[in-house]
């Protein structure tokens, strides 16, 4: 009996200090929002930002924020079970409906028909934005969404596989200062562009997707940076950093059928919208194929995986390759939409940026990736001028880099997560699996050597 | 040929700048050990470290040069207001990045994701609170100066101030790691962390304390780094590409390892980029750790910070 | 029961966290109790009248964010002031200013550029700042006929593209890569040059027009890249790479080393190769032109470097003294780089705004731009037919005394 008691006491002391230390989490949480969106400072008066977001009446509305939120999140901790059950039903109502083929087809015929429509209902602006930063991230999230969502390995040199394809697109119609034997239409470079993708992906796959997916990460970094000194340094091929002009645009000649793409962004749109719902079908087809099954395999348990037969590196180079092939895919689409091509445009800040896309969107989630694209770049575009939401475009990587790793800690599988996805995380949290494959299929310590 | 001539002056230079990724490596070396994983914040650490020295000194020290004591115990002051505040950083990203992560037992790909989400996110609040130019710290001896003459190169008084700073540094670290509660604890975690907790080993704290001993180092380093280079919110990125690279040449998670690599890797810069075109320096750097990792993923010494000492 | 508070207790500071992090979800909604800048800011004016817009189009974020903001709060203070009535008298309209992020990219301007073509009331632009981002968006300023007259972008391919909107108030690379190998080589008759850019599109298209005319002059060259560092945002190079540098410039021991790029990496190699006991001339252009560099390099290392510029000495005219307080005072920092040319650029565009009168609209103020002639405060702007501004005549700059004092113009210097 006086056990009980003083398990009870001390249960609840313990509810209290949890409660109190949420509550300095959400004060200090509330006190660095503040500093996010408050003031700038400069180098000679390094603490203006500071004072002028924490001592200024308008920290007061923050705190009151964190408050509410920790009452809110108090009595939801406090009501768990509740919660859970309720949200369980909207769960359950979304998988029913997801379920159902005919309401998934039509879902998707309603968004295609919008995305046909919509368009030519924006003024020029938005219609740039769709092209350029909408329409060729999604392609890119969804090409590294196979890379870090299907194969679990993280790629940060995916914006390298962009520029080869730019290049790829020089290259081959002529813009740059070796020519080919032939010049080309930029249709007749996709192939070849691709091609050139995935020769360079192979090439850095093989030997480094042996090792820890860890160092995988920071090889691709290095590749990065290699490919855009190497475009740098070679002006004699490339046009050195002051880049190439005169990429010519999409053309098509049928007899005597011809159009020119232009300046124009509609018909790009339309050319890009075709070609991500060729990608979008492929993959979705890539995911329920052999190869889908062998990778969610591997992320699932690598080890299993290789004792029962499935060539862990063969999967592995397949997804990094194909990753790579949208990327240098993307990167032709985009040269030739502009016209121009320059190294100082492949930034690693530019593949981190695209990892944001699919870790918001939903690793391994195709539609995920696609919303996470279409979200992250377009909000940016409309909160920078607006009036009240009106934000400091230099703060942004502040923003995303905080938006990574609040992701990561509450809601690890996206925003609109794949379900697969989803279980293995609940059953890694439980010590099953993996749920990525960056353990190597040959630990470096037993490795050769 | 190109390095028959400068060959003592890049002798030096080479040993200063493997010591400052010496220094900086320690830190990816560390927390590699007891979690497997890369920092991708560590580099902000070392940010951080640079800008605690700059505001300290700035503060500290008046119109005229120090010299003599004066300027040892500034340099004293600078390097170990470094190493708190980037102690402090490693400690609090430690606790908002990973550790949160680490009591759900998430994938590692979610723990990458996470550091380089806290290391965006660092640098660019640091751009935005103290300018994004580059600032120089008041020098607290004649950087310009020359202490001693090798074989006819000039040793200048900052090289010696780097090589005795991290000297002494790498000294305590080693003992700290062999002798040590603390190092004991550290190195049972790095053997194997589930028999270590069973041990009564506090697993989260010496995650915790290990964090802050890589903190501290790359901070007094960012601080170091500062006094010749200026300090910015961008100083992190190369540097810490580069340290990572000298950890995986000396064998990551291998504490001597990571000063061997640190050191191999500032020779080979120096001497290399003397014979070809300085714009492939880089590429040096990156091809040395793609030939490591396929030749010799264990690195130069092997890994396991467990068996270093 | 125990063993169920050894359950509990895990989660206490994941829950913890977890209410810290939601707060950085709230934080795009939670913006808009921040006190940031807005983009379009309606400054307060003493004239009447329609209201026009001028904008800036360059990077304000991103790597280069400086040198974008340089030339934004020059653009502002100029539109700032002429409101007020203090540069053009009273005009018979009240002018506006929007900025576009570009980012410096190429990959980004084509957006902003669209943004502002979209944006009726801009009947002008001053950018793009960068060359390849000019290159890119340029086609649709010129498909608009939106004038856009260029502070910072000196690549000579611009004015070859038949884009008959482009104007720039900086001389391009043929100008002023000859003008610096003049100067050096048959001047200061330094007979062995090492010459070094920092791999950006801007130092690169300059070397090479130095090279070949040191060269062309009698000079040895030898020419090297060094990328600009992330220390100074100028690209990924790490700065541990002047040390060797030196060594070698030291070893072939050159009469003058001339550096392509900006004040923050010339300082380091400055350093690094006065460190290692080389003493010859160092020169460098204008991006180097700037106080920063003597602040960075030291004043005993900067001491006797030469940089060059195709524009006069700000300070020397009584306009240009005044525009150094005033954008103290708006900005909060120092005048830097392109900062005095955006000032001119954006009082350019005003000057054939007041000349329009009642008549302004995008094809008249590009069509008058063709027939301007403004005196501003580095130059007198006419421009040629190509967009490019007439008279680039170079200027040579020493550092004395710890700070940078105009020799003249490298014509004369030459001749003499």
């Amino acid at each position: 009996m006086s056990r009980i008691a003083i398990n009870g006491v001390s249960m609840s002391s313990l509810r209290r200090s949890q409660d109190v230390r949420r509550l300095g989490a959400w004060v200090l949480g509330a006190l660095i929002l503040a500093v996010m969106t408050g003031p700038s400072g400069t180098t000679t008066s390094p603490t203006a930002g500071f004072t002028g977001s924490l001592l200024h009446p308008r920290v007061l509305g923050y705190l009151a924020f964190g408050l509410v939120m920790w009452a809110l999140s108090t009595a939801r901790v406090r009501s768990r079970d509740r919660v859970h059950s309720a949200t369980r039903g909207v769960q359950q109502l979304r998988e029913k409906l997801l379920g159902d083929n005919r309401v998934r087809h039509g879902t998707y015929l309603v968004l295609l028909v919008l995305a046909i429509l919509v368009p030519t209902q924006l003024n020029s602006f938005w219609q740039e934005v769709l092209v350029d930063q909408i329409g060729v991230f999604v392609l890119l999230a969804v090409g590294l969404n196979v890379v870090v969502g299907y194969a679990g390995l993280l790629d940060l040199g995916y914006i390298a596989f962009y520029a080869i394809g730019a290049y790829s697109a020089a290259y081959w119609t002529g813009a740059l200062p070796v020519h080919p034997v032939f010049h080309l239409n930029p249709f007749y470079v996709i192939p070849l562009a691709i091609l050139a993708a995935v020769v360079a992906g192979v090439i850095l796959g093989v030997p480094t997707l042996r090792l820890r997916g860890d160092y995988l990460a920071i090889v691709t970094l290095g590749f990065g940076e290699i490919i855009s000194i190497v475009a740098t340094n070679l002006s004699s091929v490339t046009g050195g950093a002051q880049g190439i002009i005169g990429i010519p645009h999409f053309s098509v000649h049928l007899s005597s059928f011809h159009y020119q793409w232009g300046l124009s962004n509609l018909p790009y749109y339309y050319l890009l919208l075709g070609f991500v719902v060729i990608v979008l079908v492929a993959f979705r087809s890539l995911e329920n194929s052999r190869v889908g099954r062998a990778l969610a395999a591997i992320r699932e348990d690598e080890v299993a995986a290789e004792a029962s037969g499935v060539g862990v590196l063969k999967y592995k180079v397949m997804a990094f390759a194909i990753g790579a092939s949208t990327s240098g895919f993307a990167g032709l689409l985009f040269a030739s939409k502009i016209s121009f091509v320059a190294p100082g445009d492949f930034t690693v800040q530019l593949s981190i940026l695209i990892l944001v896309l699919v870790t918001f969107g939903g690793m391994g989630s195709l539609p995920g990736a696609v919303l996470g694209a279409a979200v992250l770049q377009w909000a940016p575009e409309y909160l920078r001028n607006h009036p009240i939401l009106g934000f400091q475009q230099q703060d942004l990587y502040i923003y995303l880099g905080a938006l990574l790793v609040v992701m990561m800690i509450f809601r690890p599988s996206g925003i609109w997560p794949s379900r697969r996805r989803r279980r293995e995380l609940a059953l890694a949290e439980e010590g099953v699996g993996t749920a990525d494959a960056m353990s190597g299929s040959s630990d470096p310590a037993a490795g050769p050597g | 040929m190109c390095i028959i001539h400068p060959f003592w002056s890049l002798l030096v230079s080479g040993l200063s700048d493997g010591f400052l990724y010496a220094l900086i490596a320690l830190g990816y070396t560390l927390v590699y050990g007891v979690l497997q994983l890369i920092n991708f914040a560590h580099s902000e650490v070392f940010m951080s470290g640079g800008f605690a020295g700059y505001f300290i000194l700035n503060r500290t020290i008046g119109s005229h040069t120090p010299h003599g004591l004066d300027s040892v115990l500034m340099v004293v002051l600078g390097t170990v207001g470094g190493a708190v505040f980037g102690g402090l950083v490693a400690f609090g990203l430690e606790r908002a990045a990973y550790r949160p992560l680490r009591r759900r037992n998430a994938p590692r790909i979610a723990f990458l994701i996470s550091a380089i989400g806290a290391s965006y996110f660092l640098y660019n609040l640091a751009g935005k609170e103290f300018g994004r130019d580059a600032v120089s710290i008041k020098a607290p001896f004649n950087l310009d100066g020359n202490a001693f003459r090798l074989f006819g190169a000039q040793v200048q008084t900052y090289q010696v101030v780097v090589a005795v700073a991290a000297i002494v540094m790498l000294v305590g670290l080693d003992r700290m790691v062999a002798v040590t509660r603390l190092g004991k604890g550290i190195r049972a975690v790095a053997q194997d962390a589930d028999t270590a907790s069973l041990m009564g080993v506090n697993i989260d704290r010496v995650i915790s304390q290990t964090f802050v001993i890589g903190g501290l180092l790359g901070g007094a380093a960012g601080f170091l780094f500062g006094l010749n280079y200026g300090v910015v919110y961008t100083m992190g990125f190369t540097p810490g590409l580069k340290a990572f690279t000298a950890a995986v040449l000396g064998g990551i998670g291998n504490i001597r390892g990571a000063v061997v690599g640190g050191l191999v890797l500032g020779l080979v810069e120096n001497f290399g980029s003397a014979c070809i075109q300085t714009s492939w320096r880089d590429v040096i750097a990156f091809g040395i750790l793609v030939a490591v990792l396929i030749i010799r993923p264990t690195g130069l010494l092997g890994e396991r910070l467990g068996r270093s000492a | 029961m125990h063993s169920r508070l050894g359950g509990f207790a895990p989660r206490a500071p994941r829950s913890a966290i977890k209410a810290a992090a939601v707060l950085g979800v709230a934080a795009i909604a939670l913006a808009a109790c921040g006190s940031s800048s807005k983009s379009t800011s309606s400054t307060t004016s003493s004239s009447s009248g329609p209201s026009y817009t001028i904008a800036y189009e360059g990077p304000l974020s991103g790597g280069n964010a400086q040198l974008g903001l340089n030339m934004k709060y020059a653009v502002q203070l100029a539109i700032q002031q002429a409101n007020a009535g203090k540069t053009f008298g009273k005009l018979p309209f009240t002018l506006k200013f929007t900025t576009q992020d570009d980012q410096g990219s190429a990959t980004q301007s084509p957006t902003a550029a669209q943004a502002l073509i979209n944006d009726s009331s801009v009947v002008a632009v001053v950018g793009p700042a960068f060359s390849g981002a000019t290159k890119a968006a340029e086609p649709f300023f010129h498909e608009a006929n939106l004038a856009t007259v260029s502070p910072s972008a000196t690549d000579p391919g611009l004015a070859t593209q038949g884009w008959t909107n482009f104007f720039r108030v900086v001389a391009d690379d043929n100008a002023q890569g000859p003008a610096d190998a003049d100067y050096i080589v048959k001047k200061l008759g330094d007979k062995t040059v090492y010459s070094v850019d920092d791999a950006s599109a801007y130092a690169s298209g300059l070397v090479a027009t130095f090279d070949t005319a040191a060269q062309s002059a009698g000079a040895t060259v030898t020419h090297e890249t060094a990328p600009g560092t992330t220390q100074c945002q100028a690209g990924t190079g790490n700065v541990q790479q002047y040390g060797a540098l030196a060594q070698k410039i030291k070893a072939a021991n050159p009469s003058a080393v001339f550096y392509a790029g900006y004040y923050c990496d010339f300082a380091l190699l400055a350093k690094a190769v006065r460190g290692a006991g080389y003493s010859g001339q160092l020169a460098s252009d204008d991006g180097s032109l700037d106080p920063h560099y003597i602040v960075q390099a030291g004043a005993s290392v900067a001491e006797g470097t030469i940089a060059s510029c195709a524009c006069g000495d700000i300070t020397q005219v009584p306009a240009g003294a005044s525009f150094v307080s005033a954008f103290k005072k708006l900005a909060g920092f120092a005048v830097g780089t392109y900062s005095a040319e955006s000032y001119d650029a954006t009082n350019t565009i005003i000057d054939v705004m007041k000349g329009l009168g009642k008549n302004i609209t995008r094809a008249a103020i590009v069509t008058a731009l063709h027939s301007v002639n403004y005196q501003g405060i580095t130059k007198d702007v006419q421009f040629q037919s190509n967009g490019n501004i007439s008279g680039t005549a170079v200027y040579i700059y020493q550092v004395k005394n710890g700070s940078f004092v105009q020799l003249g113009l490298v014509s004369q210097l030459v001749g003499s």
